[in-house]
């Protein structure tokens, strides 16, 4: 469970004083699919990162599971977010000389996974992302879709409690936001995999099963469908 | 995976890597040959003058070196001992004096080594240096003259030549020696004033009986050194003198002092260039990849290990340069080792007027080419603090911020 409390955010550059999130009380438990949505500048990347433990809060505590991510030093955290968080990212953000197999491997290699379980994992995950015959090409041999694909394949391979997608769907088309909100949603459902995007992309409104809606920082509307 | 990471990173900006490896291609090749060449012009010179002359140690009546006369002599078995000590290979006994030495109109004044012709064969090779004639016997009263005497005289084969000088404890030494041969002992003023003749001989003509001024140590190795330690301990130093080649030619110490600062200070002057031209490679490569540093750590892999990935990289340019480098430079260094380089018009001048021989070869001295490696390599790693400040610093959030 990731619990956000009271969670402001002020950026100050010594002149203007920008409040990116205003008190913001959040709990997402596990096996949710959950779109964190707004218009740009409203705060959801703010909060996403937050959660994720790749910025620090001004005031308010994050806590997933039993941990406080406040209490952690820098090295715990990326540890943390190693064993504990997956990330897919807008552009995508593969390793470019990494091949697709190689950028799934990546995240098990770091943590010392042996070699079967990496290769299973990377196959099981390569297949259930539909790439399975894709296995070796880089990533600039790759659709955009594609390759966003292998990103969630590579969120996933370290076995997070949750995967965190900062606008996943800015960049593909509609066939491939599709595909992929199928791959996602399949994962969700048959490995009650926990997913939080940030989002204003309304095919992925329209599918997610808990919709929070920010604006000024604040969160304006919680429901789930 | 980290090491495949940082080896195909290189290839991502490949005319960048290209250019990096290239400089340190040719900062290894100008280093190591600039280095050889100078070293093997030392090296050449105390093999000509020390190795195959001088030897690296000499025993001497105390105060022989400061004032060179035959009164300043001592008995060969006053150091036979020295024999027995493991560092010392054997001992060349030798007369060093002076005469005037005339044939027909001509007369110049030579110097006149007296040793043992047969036993230094092998130690110093004497016979390898006869270019004209015939090697002296041991019982032989014939003389062996440097070329250079042999020009300036106009001598030849069978000439006699008459010297005259002072001998031992103030007598007269006279004598007349058929020339032998000619030879050619490698440095022009050795080769403008020597006279070797068997060492009863110059006994016999200084009037010294079995006296002797100098002897020269052959060590075992390398370590001259320890042999003169050695040597200094096995002998009464308030009666013997034992200087070391560099306490013998301190001309020559400081002349190698002075040009290895000479080429020391070109070699600074190219590893800067070197270091800012791989400070240059660093700075982009880690202001082009903070993004994808910042995606690294934040996907979950420890900064140390994004620092050794963007360090090995550079590490594994370094070694490539450094290999094609030494692949390079090393048929080079063979090449002028066995073809030195022979000076000719004024350089050839200037370096014989110092007393040495105008050639130049190539050390094949392996600690160089591992000197300037290591070089490379230190200056590869000076210039990564900068990728391991960035790094440290890092804040994913800001680096994903393109």
């Amino acid at each position: 469970m990731i619990e956000v409390t009271n969670i402001t955010k002020t950026y100050d550059d010594g002149k203007v004083q920008v409040h990116a999130l205003r008190g913001v009380d959040v709990e997402i438990t596990e096996g949710e699919f959950t779109a964190i949505v707004g218009p740009s500048g409203s705060g959801k990347t703010t909060l996403l990162n937050i959660i994720g433990g790749l910025d620090t809060p001004t005031h308010g505590e994050v806590t997933i599971g039993n941990t406080s991510i406040a209490s952690l030093s820098e090295n715990e955290l990326i540890d943390f977010r190693l064993n504990h968080i997956g990330f897919v990212f807008q552009s995508y953000n593969l390793i470019p000389v990494l091949t697709a197999k190689e950028n799934v491997e990546f995240l098990m290699l770091l943590q010392k996974k042996n070699d079967k379980e990496r290769d299973e994992r990377t196959t099981q995950l390569l297949k259930a992302v539909g790439l399975e015959d894709q296995i070796n090409k880089k990533p600039n041999e790759m659709s955009g879709g594609q390759q966003q694909r292998v990103a969630v394949a590579r969120a996933l391979a370290s076995k997070p409690d949750f995967v965190l997608a900062d606008e996943p769907t800015a960049n593909l088309d509609s066939k491939s936001t599709a595909n992929l909100l199928d791959i996602m949603l399949k994962l969700n459902e048959e490995e009650n995999t926990t997913f939080v995007f940030s989002t204003h992309d309304q095919r992925v409104i329209d599918r997610a099963k808990r919709v929070i809606t920010v604006e000024d920082g604040k969160i304006i509307s919680d429901h789930t469908k | 995976m980290l090491l495949k990471l940082a080896w195909r990173n290189i290839f991502r900006n490949k005319r960048r890597s290209l250019i990096t490896i290239s400089s340190i291609v040719f900062a290894v090749v100008f280093a190591v040959f600039m280095r050889s060449l100078q070293f093997g012009a030392y090296g050449n010179m105390l093999k000509n003058i020390v190795g195959s002359y001088m030897g690296y140690i000499q025993v001497h009546q105390q105060g022989f070196w400061a004032e060179k006369t035959l009164d300043n002599s001592f008995s060969n078995s006053d150091i036979d001992h020295l024999l027995e000590l493991d560092e010392v290979s054997y001992l060349s006994q030798r007369i060093e004096g002076f005469a005037l030495a005339s044939k027909d109109d001509n007369s110049k004044p030579v110097a006149i080594l007296g040793l043992d012709a047969l036993q230094e064969k092998d130690n110093i090779h004497l016979d390898d240096k006869l270019v004209e004639g015939n090697y002296i016997g041991g019982n032989s009263n014939g003389i062996l003259v440097a070329k250079g005497l042999k020009k300036i005289m106009s001598l030849n084969l069978g000439d006699s030549l008459v010297f005259l000088g002072q001998g031992y404890q103030g007598s007269i030494a006279s004598g007349s020696y058929p020339i032998n041969g000619f030879i050619d002992l490698k440095t022009p003023e050795l080769n403008k004033r020597t006279v070797v003749m068997n060492l009863v001989d110059a006994q016999d003509f200084f009037g010294m009986s079995v006296m002797i001024t100098t002897s020269v140590v052959g060590i075992n190795g390398d370590d001259w050194q320890a042999a003169q330690k050695a040597v200094i301990q096995a002998v009464d130093t308030s009666q013997l003198e034992i200087l070391s080649w560099e306490e013998m030619l301190p001309e020559i110490v400081q002349l190698i002092i002075v040009d290895k600062a000479g080429g020391t200070f070109v070699l600074l002057i190219l590893y800067s260039i070197i270091t800012f031209s791989l400070f240059g490679t660093v700075l982009m490569l880690t202001e082009e990849r903070s993004f994808e540093y910042g995606v690294l750590t934040a996907i979950g892999m420890a900064k140390s290990k994004v620092v050794y990935v963007a360090i090995l990289e550079t590490i594994l340019m370094a070694i490539t340069g450094v290999l094609i480098g030494l692949v390079v430079v090393f048929p080079i260094l063979i090449y002028f080792n066995v073809h030195p380089i022979n000076l000719s018009g004024q350089m050839q001048e200037v370096v014989e007027k110092f007393g040495f021989e105008a050639l130049i070869p190539t050390s094949l001295d392996p600690s160089i080419a591992l000197t300037h490696a290591s070089i490379i390599f230190i200056i590869v790693l000076i210039v990564n603090i900068y990728t391991i400040v960035r790094i440290k610093n890092l804040e994913p959030v800001k680096a994903m911020r393109r």
